[in-house]
């Protein structure tokens, strides 16, 4: 029993060590931001938030903020649509080559963004597309759409399988039955999965600096900062980037969480 | 036309299965199509023609300094997708085991924020913590040890690796780990298991299938990664993305970052193709 | 006479290449109480599915008021469904989901509370009419979905299996609710159910469905006292069922040869042949016992292997020494004249008139 209470002391402390490795570069860059020396260590400079002021004061820094927020809003808006489009076809109908309709949605993540930076690149050269923000959007939908196909179709999986009927059955026509059923059920993974969608997008940096030319997001601008040397302005952006993610993500899996409790309870 | 319940072909069920077949057709399926032809592509004065050429193909494929680079990237992918798979162990055995039902959600509610957050700026917060005036050297000196040279290094690579790919193995680690039938675990330790012989024989048997799909997930994300052998390996030897990103960026020899690129996913596949295989492979004298 | 409010003609519905229901020839008249009844998997749900919309039929048609629905689509059809699962709409209120289908008609906003409120009322749920669903009991929730179809107005109501969900006590009590509501309204009411004490309890007709086919329709005494096969003998459960030869066939009665006697059945409408094989119902609540050997007439002699008690009713089950089970369904005050115990030996008898001769299928 006491090599067991012993066991669960050690096992106690690696995982805390595991989570410890984990934040430390979230947490580390934040309090980077606030300091004063050019190249941080312990102990610490004095607090300063001249790195803060810095880029605020810098014109392509807002203009990339700009940027990203268009980005990542779209993008979420068009992966929402087209992973809701393929989560409700899977949860109601059967079709032959359903397995390659679904491995369509499902395969990009599985492709390191790098390849799929080229790839883009090339193509939307090719069409004449290169170089613009909607390029970034179009290339982040294709990235984005399986993690809100995922978190939808989850959530159709917890709908009463007569629902639907029971909806036709009171009269309501297929498309009534989307707006007055379907959508209102899914609305809580929908508005999870426009926030999820949106995190990913915000921070995605490779395809972004691939094909957004001119037009950079806030990764590309980092990106960018960090290839010329050591700049804590980077950390100023980062602690920012971080936060707004993180606010995402955390929305994301509260919409998805809550839900899920309202079902245990019913 | 008359509703038939079950009906698959009408308006409405289109409006929801095409736009995802029209736009991967055209974003996602066309994209990687066109990667494929234009590594046939040929390069003349910085220009990209159309051709049906092998010289991007023989050109890459017979350069000592691609083959050192791929052979780089599969053995350091391989080491962080094993480095990943122990750290991650004890840490989803004590969720899986140790912890309750609660303390083990939070977990995975907190390990999902990273996978979600710019890993750019956590690999330039480890460049500074791993520099050598850094936060780590400066608390090894107070214990008059180092400074080392950690970044430019394989281990500095290895550290960004662990951070992008820690908290999707804990996860998948745990969440197999989790769903495996306790009964099972306690019937073994009553019978005499001792506990790492548990561990051997019946937990990792009874999770194969999860933690060989963690080990892909793994790998995939190491092999892909230019950041952190950009960033904290120095990419003294460049490896497989490094190079498509030399290629892509100076002087427009996207074919034969196209032919580095294909190789790669081929690799991909290969593993991928094996790594499922043995994940639902029977396992010896059952039936 | 005009014809009858639904008509199944000759339906059949497959699956792929499994058939769900075959040969299905019946209708249903206008006012009626019908239940359909059978064990899991015999097309029971089907059927009434096939009525809704829900299922097209791959053979035959179904006729409403004498026009083909076999095309029609479901939310064009009168005949809201009450769900075993209830369905209702959990993101809605108690109110919400009975203005659901008036809303999906157009009816006006004012109208919809003033009917659905008027319905909750007569179920006598109105003080829940603005609450979630969650938080309402499964009686509330029965309630509710009661209300939801009704509110429509409709001819006739489906239900399937709607009270399975329930506690035993609040069963009972939605049985009267609903053949009351039955009466009131003067609505067809088609009941598909597994139990036979919810169908036999509440419908004017019962059809008996085994297989994917019909297996009898009648009144539930006519079921009840006159199977009308083995399947539906058995089925019913409180039958006692022989079987033997026929040793010598009369006018109106024929000896049946069996290995736990020879008895006397009247032959009804059933053919028999002698030296043919037979099968023969008694039902349980019919055969006496006594302590003595009977003079005369059909009897048995038994060993009592155990008791059953529901509520003032008791069912005792027997054996004879060949193995032939029997059981005996008679008043709690009758069966303490006796002091039976498990072991004890006793005589079973009946009348003649009571066996009931089975068609052989």
């Amino acid at each position: 029993m006491n090599t067991n209470r012993a066991l669960n002391v050690i096992l106690g402390i690696y995982v805390a060590l595991i989570f410890a490795f984990v934040f430390a570069p979230i947490i580390f860059s934040m309090i980077f931001s606030f300091n004063s020396q050019r190249f941080p260590t312990i102990p610490l400079g004095s607090f300063t938030t001249e790195w803060y002021a810095k880029i605020l004061a810098d014109p392509d820094v807002w203009e990339a903020a700009l940027n990203s927020l268009i980005v990542s809003t779209c993008t979420a808006l068009i992966a929402t649509f087209l992973g809701f489009c393929t989560a409700y076809s899977d949860f109601r109908y059967n079709f032959r080559l359903k397995g390659p309709y679904l491995a369509l949605i499902l395969l990009p993540p599985t492709i390191p963004l790098i390849i799929m930076a080229l790839a883009m690149l090339a193509w939307f050269s090719r069409i004449g597309m290169s170089g613009q923000l909607y390029s970034v959007i179009i290339a982040h939908s294709v990235l984005t759409a399986p993690f809100a196909m995922a978190v939808i179709r989850l959530r159709l999986n917890q709908m009463d399988p007569d629902l639907e009927s029971a909806a036709w059955n009171l009269g309501g026509s297929e498309w009534q039955t989307m707006r007055h059923v379907i959508i209102p059920f899914c609305k809580p993974a929908i508005a999870s999965a426009l926030f999820l969608t949106a995190a990913v997008s915000f921070d995605e940096f490779a395809v972004s600096w691939f094909v957004s030319g001119l037009n950079k997001t806030l990764p590309v601008i980092i990106l960018e900062i960090v290839q010329g040397n050591i700049d804590p302005q980077v950390n100023a952006i980062g602690t920012f980037v971080f936060l707004i993610s993180m606010t995402l993500v955390v929305l994301a899996q509260i919409f998805f969480a809550s839900r899920q409790l309202k079902s245990i309870r019913t | 036309m008359p509703f038939k319940p079950g009906r698959n072909v009408n308006l409405y069920a289109l409006t929801w299965r095409l736009p995802i077949i029209f736009w991967q057709f055209v974003f996602f399926v066309g994209p990687v199509l066109f990667m494929v032809a234009m590594s046939f592509f040929l390069v003349k004065n910085y220009r990209m023609t159309e051709a049906f050429e092998f010289v991007n193909w023989s050109r890459m494929l017979s350069r000592g300094y691609f083959w050192d680079s791929y052979w780089y990237t599969v053995i350091i992918a391989s080491v962080s997708t094993v480095c990943a798979m122990c750290i991650a162990f004890p840490a989803a055995f004590a969720l899986a085991f140790r912890a309750s039902e609660s303390t083990r959600r939070w977990a995975i509610f907190l390990l999902i924020i990273p996978f979600f957050t710019s890993y750019l700026v956590r690999t330039f917060s480890w460049f500074v913590i791993l520099s050598e005036s850094g936060v780590v050297n400066a608390m090894l000196a107070t214990i008059g040890l180092g400074p080392y040279t950690m970044l430019n290094t394989n281990f500095g690579t290895l550290v960004g690796y662990m951070t992008l790919t820690l908290p999707l193995v804990v996860i998948l680690q745990t969440v197999t780990m989790a769903n495996i039938d306790k009964t099972l675990v306690e019937a073994a330790r009553n019978l005499g298991c001792s506990a790492f012989r548990t561990i051997w024989q019946v937990i990792i048997p009874l999770s194969k299938t999860g933690l060989i799909i963690a080990a892909i997930f793994c790998f995939i994300l190491s092999f892909g990664d230019f950041v952190a052998p950009f960033y904290l390996g120095g990419s003294q030897e460049p490896t497989l993305p490094i190079l498509i990103l030399d290629t892509t960026k100076s002087g427009q020899q996207w074919p034969r970052a196209a032919v580095v690129a294909i190789m790669m996913m081929l690799t991909l596949f290969a593993i991928a193709f094996i790594g499922i295989a043995l994940a639902y492979r029977k396992p010896k004298g059952a039936k | 006479m005009s014809e009858p409010l639904v008509v199944f003609d000759k339906v059949e519905k497959k699956f792929g290449s499994f058939v769900a229901v075959k040969q299905l020839d019946f209708e249903i008249r206008e006012g009626e109480f019908l239940a359909i009844m059978g064990p899991s998997g015999c097309g029971k749900t089907t059927t009434l599915r096939m009525l809704a919309g829900l299922e097209a039929p791959s053979v035959g048609e179904i006729r409403l008021q004498g026009q083909v629905m076999n095309n029609v689509a479901p939310h064009q059809r009168d005949t809201p469904l009450v769900w075993q699962s209830l369905a209702l709409f959990p993101f809605l209120t108690a109110r919400q989901n009975v203005e659901f289908g008036l809303k999906m008609r157009g009816v006006d906003a004012a109208e919809r509370k003033e009917r659905a409120l008027r319905w909750l009322d007569k179920m006598g749920i109105l003080e829940f009419a603005d609450r979630n669903i969650s938080t309402l009991s499964g009686g509330q929730k029965q309630r509710v979905a009661l209300a939801r179809s009704l509110v429509m107005e409709p001819q006739i109501l489906l239900l399937d299996e709607p009270l399975s969900a329930l506690d035993a006590h609040l069963v009972i009590r939605m049985q009267a609710v609903l053949t009351d509501l039955q009466r009131e309204l003067g609505i067809t009411f088609v009941y598909v159910t597994h139990s036979q004490s919810e169908a036999f309890a509440m419908a004017d007709r019962v059809i008996i469905m085994g297989k994917g086919e019909i297996a009898q329709i009648g009144t539930p005494k006519d079921i009840y006292r006159a199977p009308a096969n083995q399947f539906v003998a058995e089925f019913v459960g409180r039958n006692n069922i022989l079987s033997g030869r026929v040793a010598a066939l009369s006018a109106d009665s024929a000896r049946i040869t069996t290995p736990s006697g020879d008895f006397t059945v009247p032959t009804n409408d059933v053919s028999l042949t002698e030296g043919h094989n037979a099968s023969f119902v008694i039902s349980a609540d019919l055969v006496h016992i006594s302590l003595a050997e009977p003079e005369s007439g059909n009897r048995a002699f038994c060993r009592l292997i155990s008791e059953e008690f529901v509520g003032s009713m008791v069912t005792l089950f027997l054996e004879d020494r060949h193995g032939q089970e029997f059981k005996v369904q008679m008043q709690e005050r009758e069966l303490s004249r006796f002091d039976l115990h498990s072991g004890d030996e006793i005589w079973l008898s009946w009348d003649t008139a009571s066996a009931h001769v089975l068609n052989e299928t």
